[in-house]
C-alpha cells in the first residue's frame, strides 16, 4: 500500500507542477502583480503569510501522510491488541497551543502597523469616486477649492487618469447601492457605500492602465461594472488636464449647420439630455434626474477622451490582439465606431439592465433608425479628444 | 425517588398535564381531559403506521431521519443550481445563463446549502443521535422537536417556492441593504428570502432550545460533562450558538420585511439609514453561523478517529473546551467580513487581532486530532476516510482564513474567489466532509445494515479528487483577480483555464453524489430483500452509548436507562486492564449491549406540529401578496396551538396500566442503578425525564 500511495503522491504533485506552470498566465487583475505603493505592502504580508501557511499545511500533511502509510492497522494484528492508550498530554498541549500562538502574535504585530499606514492621507490630489449601478465617475478639483462642481472642474467616467508616484486621496461615494472599488494592482479594495463617505489612497510607481472593477455584488451587472486607472508621467498629466478643458470649450462651440454633426446633436437633445449632461450645453440633468435610480448617467462633455465606454465593458478605440492600439494612416487611434454605435442602439443587449426600474440605459433600436444613428455617432465623436495613453 | 414519583414531569410542560390525568385523575383540569380526551378534532392518533407514522411522529429518531433526507434533497437542488453556474463560467463572456439567472443561482444556491443543507443534516444528526449519546429515552420536548422539523420542511419549499412565482432571491446569500430593498430588487425573491429564512430560523430556534434542555436535563446517571461524547458536547456549543445568534438574524430579516413590505426605512439611506446597520446585524449572527455550521462535523470526527484508530481522543478535555472557546470566541470576530466597509482602522485591527486569535483553539482541535491518530492502529473503513480528510482539507480552509484575518491582506482577497475557495473548503472540506463520515459511521445504527463500502470508497474518492479540483483553483483565480458573483469574466482575465478545471472538478463531485445516491437506494433495496447482512449493534467497536443497544435503534433506545462511570463508559465495559496493566478485551459490544426486547409506553404520535406548521408559510405568503391570506395562517396558528395545548396526552386505550406498569419498570431501574450513580443529582434528573416522556410526552 505504502509505495503504491507514495507513486500515486508524486505523481499528483508532478501534475499539480505542471498545471502551475500552464495556469500561471496572468491577467489584468492580478494582485500578486503589484505597482503601486499600497498594493506592494500588502502583497509582502499576503507572502509571508501565504508562505507561513503552506509550512504550516506541509506540517499537517506530513502528519496525516505518516498516519496513513505507517500507522495503519494491518490484517494481520490481533484484533484484541489495543495500540497504547494515550489519553492525553500536558506538555503537548501546551507546546501546541503556544506555538500557533507566537506565530499569530507575530503576525499581528506586522499587520496592525500597515492596517494604519492604509488608512493614512495620501500627500497628493484628492479625487472624488462615485460608484452606481453599473459604472463609475471621477471628479478632479482642478482649481482646488475643496469640491467638485465648478466649471473649471472635471467629471469623467470609466477612466480614473491620475499621474505616476503621486499619492491620489479618494473620496469614494455611492449614489445608489454599495459597491466596492478596486484595482488590484494599486491597491485593496475600499467599499462606497450610500449615505458614507470613505477615504483611500492610492499611488502608482509606474505609468500603465491598471484595470479594476466592483467587487462588492450591487445587483442585476455586477459583472460589468469594469474601470482602469489611467497613470500618465507628470507631464502628460497635465496636458490630460489641458485636453479635458479644452474638450469642453469645444463642446460648446456652435456646430457647422445641416451637417450629420448637427443632426445627431439634435437627436442627442430630444433622446439623450434627459440624462446625460454636456457641461455648458445640455445641462437639463445635472444636479441628479429622476430616471435613474443612481440619479446620474455618464458626463458625455469629453467621452472621445475616455479609453472606454459603457461601463468600462467596451473600448472607445480600436486595439489589436495584444490590446495594442490600433492607428490609422493619420496617426489617429481607430474609433470602435460600431461598437458605440450597438451600444447607443441596444444597450441592455450588450450589457444586462433594467431601465423599467430606473437602471441602466434603454433601448433605441425601435426609436432610431440607422440614419439616426450615423449622426448620433457623427455628434459624439465631437465630443472630446484622443485620451492621452501612457508612454 | 421522591422526586421521580410527585413530579414525573417537570422539564415538559406538554407533559405535565400529560401524566397528571394520569396520576391524579382529580384535577380540575385533567376532568376535562378525561371527558373527551379523543373526541372530534383534539383527538390524537395512537400507532399511527405507513406514511401516518412520519408525518405525525415525535419520535427524535424518525425527526433526525427526515431532517437528513429533507436535507439530502435540498443538497441536490443546491449542487444543481451551482451546476448551472459552473457552466457559464466555463469559458470568458459565457452565455449559459442571463446575468438575471445567474445572480439568483449563486443566492439560492448559498441559502440553500448553509441553510437547508448543512444546519439541518447536523440537526439530523443532534437529534438521532444526542439523547443517545446521553442515555436519554427521547429530547426533552418530542412534539417540539417535530413542530422544528416541519417549519422547517415548510420554510424550505416556501423558500424556493419563489423559483416558480418570479424568480428566486437575487440578492447574495448576505443580501446587503439597500441592493435587497423594493427600489433595487422589485421582484419577490427577496421576500421570499426574508420571510423563508425567518421560518427556517424558528425551526432551529424550536431544535436549539429543545437539545439545550435535553443536554443539560436528561443525562443518564453518572454522565457529568465532561464524561459527555464530543458530539454531543459540540452540538451543546452549537445550540447555545444558535440561541443567541438567531433571533440577531430575525431582527435583521424582519427589518428588512418591513422595508419591503411596508415602506419602512431602516436601511433606506435617503431617510438617514446606514446599509452598515445590516451588515452588522447580519455577520454578528452570520459569523456565530459558520461556527453553527462546523462544529457539528468537528464533534463528528472526534467521536470517529478514537474509534478507527483504536485510542481515546487525545486531550479530551482541551477538544471540549477549545470547541467552546470557539463559541465563546467566534462572537468577537464578525466585523472581519467587513474590513472593506469604512469601519475605520481601529476596529479594522480589532477585529483582526481577535480573528487571529480564533485561529489558536481551532488549531489546537487539529493538532489533538492527529495525536489521536498518531501511534494508532488506525482502520481506514468508509467514515474515517472522510474523517481523515476533514482534519487535512479543513486545514487548509483555517489556514487560508489566517490569511484573510490579516486585514491589508484581507482588502485584496474579500470578495474574490480566494473567499469561495476558503469557505468552501471549510464547509465542504469541513462541514459536508464531517457530515458524511457520520453518516457511514452511524448508518447501521439508524437503519440497521452498513452502507456498501466499496461505492463508499468511490464516493469518497471522486469527492476528495472533485472537491480540489473545483475549489483549489479558486485559490489561484481568487488572487489573480477573479471577483465573486460576476456572471462573466472577460477573455483578457487570464481566468478561463482554472475555470475550466473547477468546471470538471464539479462533475466529479456530482458523480460522487450520484454514487452516494445509489449507494443509499440499491443498499436499502437489498436490505429488504434480506441481502445486505444486519449491523450487530456495536459493528465499529464503539466507545459511545449509541453502541449499547441494537441496531436499529429500537424505538425506546434503551432497555433501562444506563449508568456510566467514565469518558467512553462503553469502551471500558469491553476493554479492562490486566495485571500488568494493559487493556484486554473483556467482552463483545455486541453481546454486551441492550436487548431492545423492552415495550416501555412512548409519547404518542401528534397531528399538531406539521398542522401548526402549515400555518407559518401561508403567513409568509400572506405578507408577499395578501393580507387576509396571512390571516388564515394565523387562524391556523393559534388553532393549532390550541389543539396542541388540549390535545390528550396520550393513547387512553393502550390504556393506564400499561403506562403504570412502564413507571413501575422505570422505577426500579433507577432504584437499583441510582445508588451506584457517582452523580446522583443528575440521576434523579434524567431518570425523571424519562418517566415524564413514557408517561405522555
Amino acid at each position: 500500500m505504502g509505495t503504491r500511495f507514495a507513486r500515486g503522491l508524486r505523481l499528483a504533485v508532478l501534475a499539480g507542477v505542471a498545471l502551475l506552470v500552464v495556469g500561471c498566465a496572468t491577467g489584468q487583475l492580478d494582485a500578486t502583480k503589484p505597482i503601486g505603493k499600497e498594493a506592494q505592502d500588502i502583497d509582502g504580508l499576503m507572502r509571508l503569510s501565504g508562505w507561513m501557511a503552506v509550512g504550516v499545511g506541509i506540517f499537517v500533511a506530513a502528519a496525516v501522510v505518516v498516519i496513513i502509510v505507517k500507522f495503519r492497522a494491518k490484517p494481520t494484528d490481533d484484533p484484541d491488541d489495543l495500540p497504547p492508550q494515550i489519553h492525553g498530554n500536558r506538555k503537548a498541549e501546551i507546546t501546541w497551543t503556544l506555538i500557533p500562538t507566537a506565530l499569530l502574535v507575530f503576525l499581528t504585530i506586522i499587520t496592525l502597523p500597515t492596517v494604519f499606514a492604509l488608512a493614512r492621507e495620501g500627500d497628493g490630489r484628492t479625487i472624488k469616486v462615485e460608484g452606481q449601478q453599473w459604472w463609475w465617475q471621477f471628479s478632479y478639483d482642478v482649481n482646488e477649492d475643496g469640491d467638485f462642481d465648478d466649471a473649471a472642474d472635471i467629471v469623467t467616467a470609466n477612466d480614473l487618469v491620475i499621474p505616476v508616484g503621486e499619492e491620489v486621496n479618494l473620496e469614494i461615494h455611492s449614489n445608489d447601492v454599495i459597491h466596492s472599488f478596486w484595482i488590484p494592482q494599486l491597491n485593496g479594495k475600499r467599499d462606497a457605500v450610500p449615505g458614507r463617505v470613505h477615504h483611500w489612497r492610492i499611488s502608482s510607481t509606474e505609468p500603465g492602465i491598471f484595470y479594476g472593477e466592483c467587487v462588492e455584488f450591487c445587483g442585476l451587472s455586477h459583472a460589468n461594472m469594469q474601470m482602469r486607472a489611467i497613470v500618465l508621467e507628470e507631464a502628460d498629466f497635465e496636458r490630460w488636464l489641458e485636453g479635458q478643458q479644452a474638450g469642453r470649450a469645444a463642446a460648446a462651440e456652435p456646430l457647422a449647420e445641416d451637417s450629420a454633426e448637427a443632426a445627431g446633436a439634435s437627436l442627442f437633445e430630444t433622446h439623450c439630455i434627459s440624462c446625460h449632461v454636456v457641461d455648458g450645453v445640455y445641462e437639463s440633468a445635472a444636479g441628479g434626474n429622476a430616471n435613474l435610480l443612481a440619479g446620474i448617467a455618464p458626463n458625455l462633455t469629453n467621452l472621445m477622451s475616455r479609453t472606454a465606454f459603457a461601463g468600462a465593458l467596451y473600448e472607445t478605440y480600436v486595439q489589436d490582439a495584444d490590446r495594442e492600439y490600433v492607428r490609422g494612416p493619420d496617426g489617429k487611434l481607430i474609433v470602435n465606431i460600431a461598437g458605440l454605435r450597438e451600444w447607443v442602439r441596444n444597450a441592455p443587449d450588450l450589457k444586462p439592465a433594467r431601465a423599467d426600474n430606473l437602471q441602466g440605459m434603454l433601448d433605441f433600436s425601435e426609436v432610431l433608425t440607422d440614419q439616426d444613428l450615423d449622426n448620433l455617432m457623427a455628434y459624439l465623436r465631437t465630443l472630446g479628444n484622443e485620451p492621452v495613453l501612457p508612454r | 425517588m421522591a422526586i421521580v414519583t410527585d413530579r414525573p414531569d417537570s422539564p415538559d410542560l406538554g407533559g405535565s398535564s400529560g401524566s397528571g390525568t394520569e396520576l391524579e385523575p382529580a384535577g380540575g383540569g385533567a376532568a376535562v381531559l378525561e371527558d373527551s380526551p379523543h373526541t372530534g378534532v383534539f383527538a390524537r392518533p395512537t400507532h399511527a403506521t405507513g406514511w401516518r407514522e412520519w408525518l405525525f411522529t415525535v419520535d427524535h429518531k424518525k425527526i433526525g431521519i427526515m431532517y437528513g433526507a429533507l436535507a439530502l434533497f435540498w443538497f441536490l437542488i443546491g449542487g444543481l443550481e451551482i451546476g448551472l453556474v459552473r457552466l457559464q463560467l466555463w469559458a470568458p463572456d459565457g452565455e449559459v445563463i442571463s446575468a438575471d439567472f445567474y445572480n439568483q443561482l449563486f443566492t439560492m444556491h448559498g441559502v440553500t446549502m448553509v441553510f437547508l443543507v448543512i444546519m439541518p443534516l447536523a440537526n439530523a444528526f443532534a437529534n438521532y443521535l444526542v439523547p443517545l449519546q446521553i442515555g436519554a429515552r427521547d429530547v426533552a420536548f418530542p412534539r417540539m422537536n417535530a413542530l422544528g422539523l416541519w417549519v422547517f420542511f415548510f420554510g424550505g419549499i416556501f423558500l424556493n417556492l419563489s423559483w416558480f412565482l418570479g424568480g428566486g432571491a437575487d440578492g447574495g446569500w448576505f443580501a446587503y441593504a439597500p441592493n435587497t430593498g423594493m427600489a433595487y430588487s422589485p421582484g419577490h425573491g427577496m421576500d421570499f428570502y426574508a420571510l423563508g429564512l425567518q421560518i427556517a430560523g424558528i425551526a432551529s430556534l424550536l431544535g436549539a432550545i429543545n437539545l439545550l434542555v435535553t443536554i443539560i436535563n436528561m443525562r443518564c446517571p453518572g454522565m457529568s460533562l465532561l464524561r459527555m461524547p464530543v458530539f454531543t458536547w459540540m452540538i451543546l456549543v452549537v445550540q447555545f450558538l444558535l440561541v443567541f445568534a438567531l433571533p440577531v438574524i430575525t431582527v435583521a430579516l424582519i427589518l428588512l420585511t418591513f422595508d419591503r413590505t411596508f415602506d419602512a426605512n431602516f436601511f433606506n439611506v435617503d431617510a438617514g439609514a446606514d446599509p452598515l446597520l445590516w451588515q452588522h446585524l447580519f455577520w454578528i449572527f452570520g459569523h456565530p453561523e459558520v461556527y453553527i455550521l462546523i462544529l457539528p462535523a468537528f464533534g463528528v470526527v472526534s467521536e470517529t478517529l478514537p474509534v478507527f484508530s483504536r485510542k481515546p481522543l487525545f486531550g479530551y478535555p482541551i477538544v471540549v473546551l477549545s470547541g467552546a472557546a470557539i463559541g465563546f470566541m467566534g462572537w468577537g470576530v464578525w466585523a472581519h467580513h467587513m474590513f472593506t466597509s469604512g469601519m475605520g482602522p481601529v476596529s479594522v485591527a480589532a477585529f483582526s487581532a481577535t480573528t487571529m486569535f480564533i485561529a489558536v483553539p481551532t488549531g489546537v482541535k487539529i493538532l489533538n486530532w492527529i495525536a489521536t491518530m498518531w501511534a494508532g492502529k488506525v482502520r481506514f473503513t468508509v467514515p474515517m476516510m472522510f474523517s481523515v480528510s476533514l482534519v487535512a482539507m479543513f486545514t487548509i480552509g483555517g489556514l487560508s482564513g489566517v490569511m484573510h484575518a490579516i486585514a491589508p491582506a484581507d482588502t485584496q482577497q474579500t470578495d474574490t474567489y480566494f473567499i469561495v475557495a476558503h469557505f468552501h473548503y471549510v464547509l465542504v472540506g469541513g462541514a459536508l466532509m464531517g457530515m458524511f463520515a457520520g453518516m457511514y459511521y452511524w448508518w447501521p445504527k439508524a437503519f440497521g445494515y452498513h452502507l456498501n463500502e466499496r461505492m463508499g470508497r468511490w464516493h469518497f474518492w471522486l469527492m476528495l479528487i472533485g472537491f480540489n479540483t473545483t475549489f483549489g483553483p479558486m485559490h489561484i483565480v481568487g488572487l489573480q483577480g477573479m471577483a465573486r458573483r460576476h456572471s462573466v469574466y472577460g477573455e483578457f482575465d487570464g481566468f478561463e483555464f482554472w475555470n475550466k478545471i473547477a468546471t470538471i472538478g464539479y462533475f466529479f463531485m456530482l458523480i460522487a453524489m450520484v454514487i452516494l445516491a445509489v449507494n443509499i437506494f440499491r443498499t436499502w433495496g437489498r436490505y429488504r430483500r434480506g441481502l445486505e447482512p444486519q449491523a450487530g449493534a456495536d459493528p465499529w467497536d464503539g466507545r459511545t452509548l449509541e453502541w449499547a443497544i441494537p441496531s436499529p435503534t429500537p424505538e425506546h433506545n434503551f432497555d433501562y436507562v444506563p449508568v456510566v462511570s467514565d469518558v467512553d463508559d462503553f469502551w471500558h465495559k469491553k476493554y479492562q486492564p490486566d495485571e500488568t496493566g494493559k487493556l484486554r478485551r473483556i467482552a463483545y459490544g455486541n453481546d454486551i449491549a441492550q436487548l431492545g426486547d423492552q415495550h416501555p409506553h412512548l409519547p404518542s404520535p401528534s397531528y399538531w406540529p406539521i398542522v401548526l406548521a402549515a400555518g407559518l408559510p401561508l403567513i409568509g405568503f400572506g405578507l408577499i401578496y395578501n393580507l387576509w391570506i396571512a390571516g388564515i395562517g394565523l387562524l391556523l396558528l393559534v388553532g393549532s396551538m390550541f389543539g396542541w395545548t388540549l390535545e390528550p396526552a396520550t393513547d387512553p386505550d393502550a390504556g393506564h396500566g400499561h403506562g403504570h406498569d412502564g413507571h413501575g419498570d422505570h422505577d426500579d431501574d433507577h432504584g437499583a442503578k441510582d445508588p451506584d450513580s457517582p452523580d446522583g443529582h443528575n440521576g434523579v434528573l434524567a431518570a425523571s425525564t424519562a418517566n415524564g416522556e413514557a408517561a405522555g410526552d
